[in-house]
Order: structure tokens, then sequence, then C-alpha cells
């Protein structure tokens, strides 16, 4: 299992096109990968293949994000999220 | 009979539409709950499964053929519904329910959707919080599929219908597109809506950001002016007459202007090129073969729904714009937004960061866009413009910036017009009063009427009663106009006027007797004015501007200058 932090980069945050683009992307890994996002000292989490709860996380442009990845690719898997979260 | 109102909203997609009103009410299909068998529940969820199927297959057909359109963005929308059918929040917990408290389909869609409308409402973000709409829809469709075994079918409207709704889903205006659907009007949404976008492809007028729609029942008449993004509730005669008109030349526009060039009627050739607000109007305008762009706002255009646009896209959508119109030249605006961008009216309440103060504060979008617009100047014809110029200092740091653009571009061997034309808008009284000064800095000049007039005369357009006051024939303007007129003269740079003035037949004449001979007007203004210029006789207006340079009031001024063009 490995987690990574990202600072969402996108002008208008998680917004349905990239929350789209998001769930997109990890139905290309096998891993199971989650995103979490800490609201005044409690953690929200989204599943990455859940548009819903990634809208829900309501990630704004700025936040910081932590992605969680665990399985055989999930090295890439959190490459590739952090890479499109960034902008 | 009722009195004509005006009701003012943000522009989403231009043109203008006749039509009486048909409210779009929220979709809200109520279900009720029966219990099932447990044994039945298999069936249940098969039942329910297949609704998802259905929903599936046409939502694929429609995202093919919106990808297919002029506007491929427009499928976007569609993306995110696809994806909710796939979604263990929504699908899974349906099925669940449907099995563990053995009830029908439609009442556990009711019951998860509901939750989820919940978690919509308590976000803090506007935007998200509209996204409900794309559930909404989801949810309307599947209680439709579960309960016809007909696909759906297009109603028959009785008239050309205006739809007017709190929010109008894209895909039920997309499956309206062949019933008689004229124009649209919603209070929630954006010119960067997905409804909006669609708007744009199927070519229908609309107008979002409404406060109010309550007053508006079915059946009412209305006119949609997506160009100027207001609406007229029961217009009266006269009205109707005009608008009619502009329907009609609407559709003439295309075949009428032939390519030849604009005269008076006294054989002075004057220019006249057409303003534009989002890139797949210049398809129209290339049909309608325009002799240039005056004004291209690419505000409207620069952000898409997920956020910060690419250099790559932007560059490929600049490129495009040229190459259809060539070889008109296209004056492309950079953005001017400013923190409210959002609202989309450009009239921007916060005046302290707007136009080019703006996007000094911002560079990194102020580059990008540079970079693409330099990237698509390769191909020719491309000018740019800084807007709402305010200070030289604003004015050398964005030169500065433009310089510094090019220098990497060449570094990294883009090709680019290295001449490419840089002009300022003048519409603040700032830089009426001080264009001379700009003009050794630059190579072009475009006069934006509209804020002009609003600043020199310190009132918000935006407020209905301040209106009256709002005139381009107060002598404060006339000399504003003359002044400029006469400074770039001597400076020998060239200048459009790209304001509202320009597409009013007294307002114009006005400009044209005070010695301007480029004007650029809105696309569906356009036809009208080449014909209304061809009836002025421009001996006659320089004639008629000595007069009222000399008179005081703006009302004596203007019925002056319309009596004498008749």
């Amino acid at each position: 299992m490995i987690e990574r932090e990202v600072v969402v980069g996108h002008r208008l945050g998680l917004h349905a096109r990239a929350a789209a683009r998001v769930v997109q992307l990890a139905s290309q890994y096998q891993s199971s990968i989650a995103l979490f996002r800490n609201d005044h000292g409690k953690d929200v989490e989204a599943d990455a293949r859940s548009i819903l709860s990634i809208l829900f996380l309501a990630a704004a442009h700025g936040a910081t994000l932590i992605i969680r990845a665990d399985g055989v690719d999930e090295n890439d898997a959190v490459s590739a999220i952090c890479e499109y979260l960034q902008g | 009979m009722s009195e004509e109102r005006i009701i003012r909203g943000v522009m989403a997609s231009s043109g203008v539409a006749i039509g009486r009103a048909i409210r779009i009410f929220d979709p809200l299909l109520i279900s009720y709950n029966f219990h099932i068998e447990p044994a039945d529940s298999t069936k249940e969820v098969a039942r329910f499964r297949d609704s998802v199927e259905k929903c599936r297959k046409q939502l694929e057909r429609m995202q093919a053929e919106l990808r297919g359109s002029s506007i491929p963005e427009s499928s976007y929308f569609v993306d995110a519904h696809l994806l909710i059918l796939k979604d263990k929040l929504f699908v899974d917990r349906i099925i669940d329910k449907i099995q563990a408290e053995a009830v029908n389909a439609e009442w556990a869609i009711q019951q998860v959707s509901g939750e989820l409308y919940e978690a919509y409402d308590r976000l803090h973000d506007d935007y998200l919080r509209e996204r409900r709409i794309d559930l909404e829809d989801i949810v309307r469709r599947m209680l439709h599929n579960l309960r016809s075994k007909s696909s759906s079918t297009v109603p028959t409207l009785p008239y050309d219908a205006v739809l007017v709704g709190k929010s109008i889903p894209p895909s039920t205006l997309f499956e309206l597109r062949s019933a008689r659907v004229a124009g649209l009007v919603t209070e929630t949404g954006s010119p960067l809506s997905h409804t909006a976008i669609v708007a744009r492809s199927l070519g229908l007028p609309a107008v979002v950001g409404i406060h109010d729609l309550s007053g508006i029942s079915s059946g009412d008449p209305l006119i949609v002016n997506g160009t100027r993004g207001f609406v007229i509730c029961d217009p009266d005669r006269a009205t109707l007459k005009e608008y009619r008109q502009k329907t009609k030349q609407q559709r003439t526009t295309l075949r009428r202007s032939s390519g030849t060039p604009c005269t008076t009627q006294d054989g002075v050739r004057i220019s006249l090129g057409a303003n534009i607000n989002f890139c797949e109007e210049a398809q129209s305008a290339a049909t309608n073969r325009m002799e240039f762009i005056g004004l291209y706002r690419t505000e409207f255009d620069f952000f898409k729904e997920d956020g910060k646009p690419s250099e790559e896209e932007l560059t490929a959508q600049y490129t495009k714009v040229l190459q259809s119109l060539r070889p008109a030249p296209v004056t492309f605006r950079t953005a001017d937004v400013g923190p409210d961008w959002k609202s989309g009216d450009g009239t921007g309440s916060s005046l302290a960061s707007r136009g080019l103060r703006f996007s000094l504060e911002n560079q990194d979008l102020f580059k990008l866009q540079l970079r693409s617009l330099l990237r698509a100047s390769r191909v020719g014809g491309m000018r740019i413009l800084l807007p709402f110029v305010s200070t030289i200092d604003d004015l050398d740091a964005a030169i500065e910036i433009i310089a510094g653009v090019k220098k990497d571009l060449a570094r990294h061997h883009h090709k680019f017009d290295r001449d490419v034309p840089i002009g300022v808008m003048i519409e603040t009284p700032a830089a009426a009063q001080t264009c001379d000064l700009m003009a050794s800095r630059v190579d072009f000049f475009c006069l934006g009427t509209n804020d002009l007039i609003q600043y020199y005369l310190v009132i918000d357009r935006s407020d209905q009663s301040a209106a009256q006051h709002y005139t381009p024939f107060h002598p404060a303007i006339l000399r504003c106009l003359h002044q400029v007129y006469t400074l770039l003269q001597y400076s020998g740079r060239p200048v459009t006027v790209c304001g509202e003035m320009a597409a009013d037949t007294a307002a114009a004449a006005v400009l044209l007797g005070l010695g301007f001979t480029s004007l650029s007007v809105s696309l569906s203004a356009y036809s009208r004015m080449r014909e209304t210029i061809s009836t002025l006789n421009l001996g006659k207006l320089h004639e008629l501007a000595g007069e009222i340079m000399k008179m005081d009031s703006p009302k004596k001024i203007e019925e002056r200058v319309r009596s004498t063009i008749g």
C-alpha cells in the first residue's frame, strides 16, 4: 500500500469533468484507490471509482488530498492520479 | 394586456428568439412504495438492471451524436451521466435496498437518490451543488424507462417554445432538438454550463442566471435576446415588430452580405466587422464573409468546466478560428475576467481587479493564453487586444510579458508571427485621456463604448433604475469620442469602434460623423448595419457632428440626430 499527498491544481477544483477523468483513470488499474481530504481534523474518504463520492469530497482548487492505492499496480496508479490532479 | 418587462440575465448562446414560454418543472416524478414478495425481489432487481441498461444505451447514442456535432465538447456531460450509472453509491445501494427491504425499484431509486440529493445540498461550493442536476437527470430517465415500454418520444410542442426553468438538463434540451424549441431561459447556470454548451451547439439563443422566473407562466409571449443577455416578457407590438425584423435578418444574413465592401450613400468606404463571443461563432461569421472580426471576447471560451485551460487545446481552438475566417483578420481580446468571471457578463462589479489588471495579478493564466495565441498566430491574421487598460505602467508590463513569452517560444522552436499586432481596448476614461501616450507602444486601438459610457457617466448598466441615464448622446461622451479620434489621428494608429454604439443607427451616425470609419458589431446586427450605412450620407453626418458638438442636452442631441437621419 502506498500513499502520496497532492495539491489540486484544477482551477475549479475536482468538478464534474475532472471527477469523471479521475474515475476513468482509476478504472485502468487493478489496485483499490482512495482519496482522502482532511476537513477540520476529520478525514473524508472517496473511492476513486465512484464519481459521486469524488464530487462529495468537494475538493477545491488548492486543496490537499492524500491518494492511497493498494494492489499490484499501486505505484503507477498513484502516479497517474497525482499527475492528473496537479493540473 | 400586461405590460412589457425586461429581465436581465447572462448571455449563454447568441441570437434572438421569439416564442411562448413553456415552464419546465424540476423532474419530480413521484414514486410509490410497493412491498413485493421477497421471492420476487430477484425479478425486481432484474427489472431495475434493465432500466439501467436502457439508460446506458440512450446515453451512448446521445454521446455519439453530440461528439459528431459542431461542438464535440457538448458531449462531456454525458460522460458524468454514464459514470453515475455505474456508481456503486447509486446503483449498488438501490439493488441492496430492493433486496433487503423487498420494495419496488422506483421506491428504492427515490430513497437512494433522496439521500444523495441531501449530500449535494450540504456542499458549500455553488458549482458542485448545482451538479445535482446530473443525478436528477439520470433519475428522471430511469423512472421513465421503468414506466414505459417504448423509448422516450419527443413531445409535440404547440407553438415556438422558449423553455423556461430553474434549470434545464442538457439532455432534455438535446432530446427536444427536433421539436419547436426557439430558445431557453434558466435561473441557474452559467455560459460554461453543459446546457449552455448544448444550446450553442444547437444554435438556440439562451439567457441564464435570471434571478426570478416566477412571474413567467407557460404560454406567456417571450423574446430571448441571447446576444445581450436579457428576456422581454409580454413584449408590446413595436418591440415584437423590431424583433421579428431581427430574427428575419438572422436568417438572411448568411446570403445577404456577399463580401462586397460596405460604403456610405456618398461612396465612402466603411470597414464593418463583427464581434464574436464563442469560437463556434467563427464558422457562421466565415459563411457570412465578414470583412474582419473586430472583437473576439475570448473569456467565454477560456475556462473549461474542469478548470485550467490547456495550452494545446487553446492553440488548436485559436488556430481553427483563424483558419475558418481566413483571409479576414481576427482581433482576439485576451480574457477580460475578474474574480467574478463565473457570472460571465463581463460587466464585473469588482473594478479593482479586471481585464489587464487581473491578468497582471494572475500572470500564469495570462502567459498561458499569450502562448496559445502566439502559437496560433503562425497561420496569420491574428491581432491581440488588451482589455481594460488604465495606465501606461500596466501596458508596459503587459508588453514586457508578451516579449518574454515570445522569447520563450522562440527558444523552444515554436513558430509564431513575430510582428503580431498588439492593441489596446479604450474603455476606461483613463485610457481615453491618454491614448496618445499609449499609441507609440502599440499597433492599433479598439474603442469599447459600453464600458466607456458607463464609467464616464457613472452608471451601472446592470441597474435598471439607472438605465435611463445611460446615453451615448451625452456631450461628455461626444467630447471624449472627438478627443480620442483626434489624438489617434495624429498618432496614425487605426481604431475600430466595437461597442453597442456601433450597432445603433443614430449612435453609429454620430461615430461616422465624428470621423470613425471602422465599426464592429454583433453578428446579429451585421446585415442591418450594413444596410443602414449604405443609406447614410457621410458629408451630411460631418455637418451634423459639428452642430451637435455645440449642443448641451443629451435628449435634444439624440432628437436632432434621429430627425436628421430620418
